[in-house]
């Protein structure tokens, strides 16, 4: 006959009163000081087990037991609460712990290497042109804001470029409004980015780092790709994502630290761009080659872009500090690793 | 604003569990004579290791189910805390119900997608979601407390949030208005306020929570924080002009990149001194205000103890990539309790239960996604 010790509690004041259960045929039977019932199991709820928390008996009338001895409520209720009871086997064991934890990193694995780009892509795709182009201009408003000004180009060449662009569009059926925005983004260097929505930023120094048209043809051309497949948008909805994903397995942790969320963010992102920037240039060599230029004028600008960045240890402002130099060149590898290869896929292209 | 001790039950007509006369006898008895009361540690017998396997088993749960179980994991993991948290030997009982959080969560997913669309697609838009939130707010705040408190409960007597959507939208709106016009002087009072409608609104069975006015002391110690803050940064400059200076007459160029490290550590222990200042005193402030009947609080947290407890949390949870989390959660919970002690007159076995209604979870869910901090 099972029997154990418990504290009730009426749960019409805090008082407490220790006493000794006893499990009859079909009832308990609770003795304590002033006390005597007896209740029905039928009239008795249990708790699920957490950890080895104390259990709780809930009884008719809003009164509760409460009780260390698992044991006795396994014996008396051996099924209660199955479901609960069966995470309760899984948390018991730490064979079982790590079992969750391979299947939680590769769960994560898997949702941010595979999953979130699918899902970004599949979101970007219900976004109209036109809200792109307004995501593209708030951006653009920004880089004026923060690091760009007026071109000093003439409007000529302005124009000429523009045409350029025009002759690298053509045909491509795309809905995209393309059009070249010129500025003098002194910090940026020679650079060019695709806003969402058709803008294409081009910086004064890019052009001046050109030996000809077809070098610049070979960066918008490149730009043209980021553009068509929303690469701006995906890449924005793609952090977010990964950041809401570790901010939902970290949890509790967001609290105590927002830096356990920033930190693998930024990491993230610059292992999506990577990616992107391999489609663009297949992109590229393809509408280069289409216009009938040679991919070759990719290598060259590209190759041109090292030279200038590793001079100038990244920095545009007249600065030739020799010490800054390995700093600025590393800097500049680590977020451009594979140059060289892009190079090589160009020439390889031809 | 209010004095102490003189006020009556105001809110839903509550009847206070003492009758007048032994309550008087009750504030007559405490104030003097400390050692008539008995005292209860808080005491926390969560373990690390049982809370880590719970944990994880409830994360891959909820990845295995799309996020369904996540209500049920939250009701696991609070059970959990709640019933490790003991006075007297008895824990504390969390009786939430998993179905309840589970919509409070679907429609606070719905509402943060509106909100983070609505700012991309017009910002005109998002200004109507701000008004929205600001009549939300409150309410979201009292729906909130107010399931905590109905599914909380101690020795089988819940606890009951009893304040109102007027009081709560005077304190948030009128007095967050306050401080943004006086230019954040006016924070300390509205922190204060919010304290203070959180705490005396709370009933635990029929006994009202009590507390004292925080005003005086919450600005005393903000002042203090802002004064160390101001101090430190002038100290700052100072040194990096002396530093800048005297190695620019060597080194024909600005700072080498070194000598950054040490002040980038230096500003963020500073930082995270202060706010464990803040933290603790805060903390210990409102808890060592509070009388609930017999009962007052000795809330000791020390600022240099809490902020020694982040940097070790931050460091491990990134070190290990996220699993220390359970370790550090538990740590900090267990230095928590470990420093507050109940100051009891008499008893705990007299307070007496009241009625309470079922309250919805979506206060709650909503306030966890936007992520309100109320401070107690």
């Amino acid at each position: 006959m099972t029997e154990f010790s418990a504290v009730y509690y009426d749960g019409r004041t805090s008082a407490r009163t220790p006493v000794r259960v006893r499990a009859l045929d079909h009832s308990l039977h609770l003795v304590g000081a002033e006390l005597n019932i007896e209740v029905p199991f039928a009239d008795v709820r249990v708790d699920a087990r957490v950890g080895d928390t104390r259990r709780i008996l809930s009884l008719p009338g809003g009164a509760q037991l409460h009780t260390d001895d698992h044991a006795a409520l396994a014996a008396l209720f051996p099924r209660a609460n199955r479901l609960e009871a069966w995470v309760h086997e899984l948390e018991r064991r730490w064979g079982y712990a790590l079992a969750a934890l391979m299947l939680i990193a590769g769960a994560a694995w898997w949702s941010v290497t595979l999953g979130l780009p699918v899902v970004a892509k599949w979101v970007a795709d219900f976004v109209p042109i036109d809200i792109e182009g307004r995501l593209g201009a708030e951006t653009l408003y920004a880089l004026d804001k923060s690091l760009c000004t007026r071109s000093a180009l003439g409007a000529d060449r302005q124009q000429a470029l523009q045409k350029l662009l025009g002759t690298l569009t053509s045909g491509l059926n795309d809905r995209y409004p393309y059009h070249l925005e010129f500025r003098a983004c002194g910090a940026v260097g020679p650079n060019a980015f695709a806003l969402p929505g058709g803008a294409i930023v081009v910086t004064d120094a890019l052009i001046k780092l050109a030996q000809n048209d077809p070098q610049i043809a070979a960066v918008l051309a490149h730009e043209i790709g980021h553009v068509r497949r929303r690469h701006g948008l995906r890449l924005a909805l793609q952090s977010a994502g990964a950041a809401a994903l570790i901010a939902a397995l970290a949890g509790d942790a967001v609290s105590i630290t927002g830096l356990a969320v920033i930190l693998p963010t930024a990491l993230l992102q610059n292992g999506y761009s990577r990616e992107f920037e391999n489609e663009a240039d297949a992109d590229a060599f393809r509408r280069l080659k289409a216009i009938g230029l040679s991919p070759k004028y990719f290598a060259e600008i590209m190759m041109r872009l090292e030279d200038y960045h590793a001079k100038s240890g990244g920095r545009q402002d007249g600065d030739t500090r020799d010490t800054a130099t390995g700093k600025g060149a590393l800097d500049y590898l680590s977020t451009h690793p594979a140059t060289a290869e892009r190079i090589a896929r160009a020439l390889a292209n031809q | 604003m209010d004095e102490p001790g003189r006020k009556e039950p105001h809110l839903g007509g509550n009847p206070y569990a003492y009758p007048t006369a032994e309550r008087a006898a009750i504030n007559v008895a405490s104030a003097p004579a400390q050692a008539d009361k008995h005292r209860s540690p808080v005491v926390f017998t969560a373990s690390a290791g049982e809370y880590f396997r719970i944990w994880i088993v409830n994360l891959a749960l909820t990845i295995l189910t799309l996020g369904i179980y996540s209500a049920w994991a939250k009701v696991r993991k609070k059970r959990y805390f709640y019933s490790h948290t003991r006075i007297d030997d008895d824990g504390f009982e969390y009786r939430g119900n998993p179905v309840a959080i589970l919509k409070g969560r679907i429609i606070a997913v719905i509402l943060l997608a509106i909100y983070s669309f609505a700012g991309h697609f017009s910002p005109a838009l998002k200004i109507v979601f701000v008004i929205f939130l600001a009549i939300a707010v409150p309410w979201l705040i009292v729906r909130s407390l107010a399931f905590n408190a109905f599914n909380s409960a101690y020795r089988n007597i819940r606890l009951h949030f009893g304040g109102t959507y007027g009081e709560c939208f005077k304190v948030i709106v009128l007095y967050g208005l306050l401080t943004v016009i006086s230019l954040g002087i006016g924070y300390p009072y509205l922190k204060a306020q919010l304290i203070r409608f959180a705490a005396r609104n709370h009933h635990y069975g029929t006994t009202q929570f009590e507390i004292g006015s925080l005003t005086r002391s919450f600005y005393r110690t903000y002042l203090k924080a802002f004064g160390v803050l101001i101090l430190s940064f002038i100290v700052l400059g100072i040194t990096v002009a002396v530093l800048s200076f005297g190695l620019r007459v060597g080194n024909r160029g600005a700072l080498p990149m070194g000598v950054g490290i040490p002040f980038a550590v230096a500003g963020y222990g500073g930082y995270l001194l202060l706010f464990a200042y803040l933290r603790a005193r805060i903390s210990n402030l409102t808890f060592n205000a509070i009388t609930i009947g017999p009962v007052q609080f000795e809330s000791t947290l020390r600022a240099r103890d809490l902020a020694g407890l982040y940097v070790v949390n931050i460091v491990a949870i990134i070190a290990t990539l996220g699993l220390a989390t359970p370790w550090a959660v538990v740590r900090t919970l267990r230095y928590r309790a470990g420093k507050t002690i109940l100051l009891v007159a008499g008893g705990l076995d007299s307070f007496v239960a009241g009625q309470a209604r079922q309250v919805a979870a979506t206060g709650e869910a909503v306030g966890e996604m936007f992520d309100f901090d109320i401070g107690l």
